[in-house]
């Protein structure tokens, strides 16, 4: 039987939202590459690049919708380790730009986002493990 | 902040997953109430209350406040 719990609900829901969003992210990604491979140019050429960015919107508002819905602690939970990941992103993001000037190449802006992604992963378990019995 | 939970859950036998659906909440959250390393809010502390039909007081050690 599945529980009207409002918080177990919430945690169903964003379930559901994440994986559609995955799938519909690679549903944009496959042709906005090919589309890019063939070499399309103007104006379009930006739009078609900046198409998958659209379902990654979505799980912010799915990670939003989440925050909203479940209980207290678990917003302190996602609080508390998305401000301990900004802040190690943040550091990162200035070390190695210092280290750039010193001749390190150059790296893609993707590498915040991966750095904050996997940062917020270990933060969760460590703020978590605070909390443990 | 620690707290009588677990003792007036264990009277009732009541697992922490009933009384984390019955509170509306995770059990994860339970644990952490039951453990005391987290101090709920008061709409949330009152919500406990009234689930175990006691005051908020006779649940809540107001002087284990660390």
């Amino acid at each position: 039987m599945k529980s009207s719990n409002p918080t177990a609900v919430a945690n169903r829901r964003y379930v559901v939202e994440i994986v559609v969003c995955m799938l519909a992210y690679i549903a944009v990604l496959v042709p906005a590459m090919w589309l890019l491979n063939r070499g399309i140019e103007g104006p379009l050429k930006l739009v078609v690049a900046i198409a998958p960015v659209v379902p990654v919107a979505f799980v912010f508002l799915a990670v939003l919708r989440y925050f909203a819905a479940t209980d207290e602690f678990q917003r302190r939970l996602m609080v508390e380790s998305l401000a301990i990941a900004g802040g190690i992103t943040a550091l990162l993001a200035v070390t190695y730009g210092f280290l750039q000037n010193a001749g390190l190449p150059y790296l893609s802006a993707w590498w915040t986002y991966t750095a904050f992604m996997a940062a917020w992963l270990i933060a969760r378990l460590f703020v978590s493990r605070n909390y443990d019995a | 902040m620690t707290n009588r939970i677990r003792v007036l859950r264990a009277e009732r036998d009541w697992s922490q997953a009933e009384v984390a659906d019955r509170l509306g909440i995770a059990r994860q959250t339970v644990v952490a109430l039951e453990a005391g390393k987290y101090a709920p809010s008061l709409p949330l502390a009152f919500k406990i209350s009234r689930l175990f039909g006691k005051t908020v007081e006779e649940i809540f050690d107001a002087d284990s406040v660390s």
